[in-house]
């Protein structure tokens, strides 16, 4: 479905990922874990194209999608819900969702696009009429993922869906991302804490200075001390 | 339901204007009108999809002559066909100006857009054949749905049957622009507005929209400068010069450029203040910067921001 091979990426004169290799199959779920700065969040803006690679390619279901302007990149079916959630504040909780279905038609019919996103997220339903600048921290996330999931995507692009939350909204949302990934959609999500990441993660990789320095279950990652040094026990 | 009386009161008020009012406030409403009608272009580039053109008069220049020059050398008269021809000319002009101008933001897009505004009036200005130079060219009296009135006198012509058929136009492109505002496509313009770059991954091709309004916004310019064109008997180069798209931008700003009605009650307030005030001092000019700072600094929201609290699309 993705697959990041050898992906350099620079920010000006400094170089942010060194030989990023990364790959999800169909109806796959991985995680991309590694502190603050190392990496991660360049990872996902790549993908999106918000960064052209100087090196290496992406591909996404056969097709090299590196270099490709974002919302190219989002028509042929990647959903993203960035760090910030990037909600817009001025339309409704309902027009945030609803203009996924319009951007990229095809596929799914709209109102079975928008059914699904509040099944998956129920609580958004209610807020429907409100404006997005009305919504807590972890309605945001939601509604994040939700417009995502309305792109009718086939792969679905994380960035610290757990981000900021309250211990009480962390299940909840994790426990629509499990849903997300039973509908057979592929998901990769970034993750600082590796006591977030879900327990039906696939694979993880860990990045570390821009490098993967390691992939794996994730019970082999809580066995390697590398890892562990580098991302456990840390933070909660 | 206040806003919704209000409006109808107010449309009631215009559609009994030529049995209540004067001649000479019925021909200030005209130009009002077409003001009217090129600002809701303009402010689907503004206030929808966040870009300020500064040499939108380009297009009201550009709609004007276009009257201008079918009236009188080319003896096509009926306004139906002159605003249809003004606006497919401002489209093919906008082509290429929007294609080049929506690469840019923010201050470099206004720049550029100043650009391309004064670049067309040193054309009406220098091209004496074709333009009329500083002089301009005349707007003959046009036909409305294939009716001469030749039974009446020019304020007659105006005040009457040019009237309904500038209000009918108004409301028309008001209709239209609505439909515009409140589609997708309107939807994806606002998420422009607030974010270029979120509005990107969820899939808005962010140029490509912003190219759209710049053409909306040229078309509904040229037909609002082909409406002016009429009750004003003539198209001058000042109409592409660079103060008038500024004056444009005051009147946005003045209705308030969040409210849909906004451009409308601009146009309307803007041409009867100008009016009083000219009337009252010579240097009017300084009373409108005055008031321009005013809004900016305390009403940043125009009038229709001081009426309705909360911020309709």
């Amino acid at each position: 479905m993705l697959e990041l091979r050898d992906v350099d990426v620079f920010i000006d004169a400094s170089q942010i990922l060194r030989k990023v290799t990364l790959s999800a199959g169909e109806s796959e779920a991985i995680c991309l874990v590694g502190r603050n700065g190392a990496g991660k969040t360049t990872t996902l803006r790549t993908i999106m194209g918000y960064r052209r690679p100087a090196a290496g390619t992406i591909t996404f279901k056969g097709e090299a999608i590196g270099g490709l302007p974002t919302h190219a990149i989002a028509a042929r079916g990647i959903g993203f819900a960035p760090e910030d959630s990037g909600v817009f504040a001025d339309l409704s909780v309902a027009e945030n969702i609803e203009i996924a279905t319009w951007t990229r038609p095809g596929g799914r019919p709209a109102a079975e696009r928008l059914a699904l996103a509040y099944e998956i997220f129920p609580r958004l339903r209610g807020y429907a009429a409100r404006g997005g600048a009305q919504l807590s921290g972890g309605e945001r996330k939601m509604l994040s993922i939700a417009r995502a999931l309305a792109l009718d995507p086939d792969l679905l692009v994380l960035d610290e869906p757990f981000e900021g939350l309250s211990p009480a909204i962390i299940p909840l949302i994790g426990e629509s991302i499990s849903a997300i990934t039973r509908l057979g959609r592929t998901i990769v999500i970034a993750e600082s804490n590796i006591h977030h990441v879900p327990a039906w993660t696939r694979r993880l990789y860990v990045i570390e200075r821009g490098e993967i320095i390691f992939a794996g279950t994730l019970d082999e990652a809580h066995r390697d001390r590398a890892v562990l040094r580098v991302i456990g026990g840390r933070a909660s | 339901m206040i806003a919704r009386v209000a409006g109808a009161a107010a449309m009631l008020a215009l559609l009994l204007a030529p049995v209540l009012a004067s001649p000479y406030q019925l021909t200030l409403l005209l130009p009002a009108f077409a003001y009217a009608i090129a600002l809701l272009g303009l402010n689907l580039l503004f206030g929808t999809t966040g870009l300020l053109s500064f040499g939108h008069a380009l297009f009201v220049a550009l709609g004007a002559y276009t009257a201008a020059w079918l009236t009188t050398r080319a003896g096509v008269l009926a306004l139906e066909a002159i605003v249809l021809a003004a606006a497919a000319l401002a489209a093919v002009i906008a082509l290429p100006v929007g294609l080049l101008c929506v690469r840019y933001v923010k201050i470099s897009f206004g720049m550029l857009t100043l650009a391309f505004g004064m670049l067309f009036y040193s054309f009406l200005y220098k091209f004496y054949l074709v333009t009329g130079g500083d002089e301009g060219i005349r707007v003959l009296r046009p036909r409305l749905l294939g009716q001469t009135f030749a039974g009446l006198d020019k304020v007659g012509f105006l005040t009457g049957p040019f009237y309904y058929y500038a209000l009918a136009l108004l409301v028309l492109a008001a209709l239209v622009m609505r439909r515009i505002v409140r589609s997708p496509f309107g939807l994806s313009l606002r998420a422009i507005r607030e974010n270029p770059d979120k509005a990107a991954f969820v899939g808005v091709s962010v140029r490509r929209y912003r190219f759209y309004a710049f053409m909306i916004a040229a078309v509904f310019g040229a037909v609002g400068g082909a409406l002016l064109a009429v009750p004003t008997g003539l198209a001058d180069p000042q109409l592409a010069y660079w103060t008038h798209s500024g004056n444009l931008v005051f009147m946005l700003l003045l209705g308030g450029f969040h409210h849909f009605l906004g451009p409308v009650v601009g146009a309307v307030v803007f041409i009867f203040l100008q009016d009083a005030v000219m009337s009252l001092t010579a240097y009017w000019r300084f009373v409108f910067g005055a008031l321009l700072a005013v809004v900016v600094i305390f009403f940043p929201g125009g009038l229709l921001g001081l009426l309705a609290r909360e911020r309709p699309a």
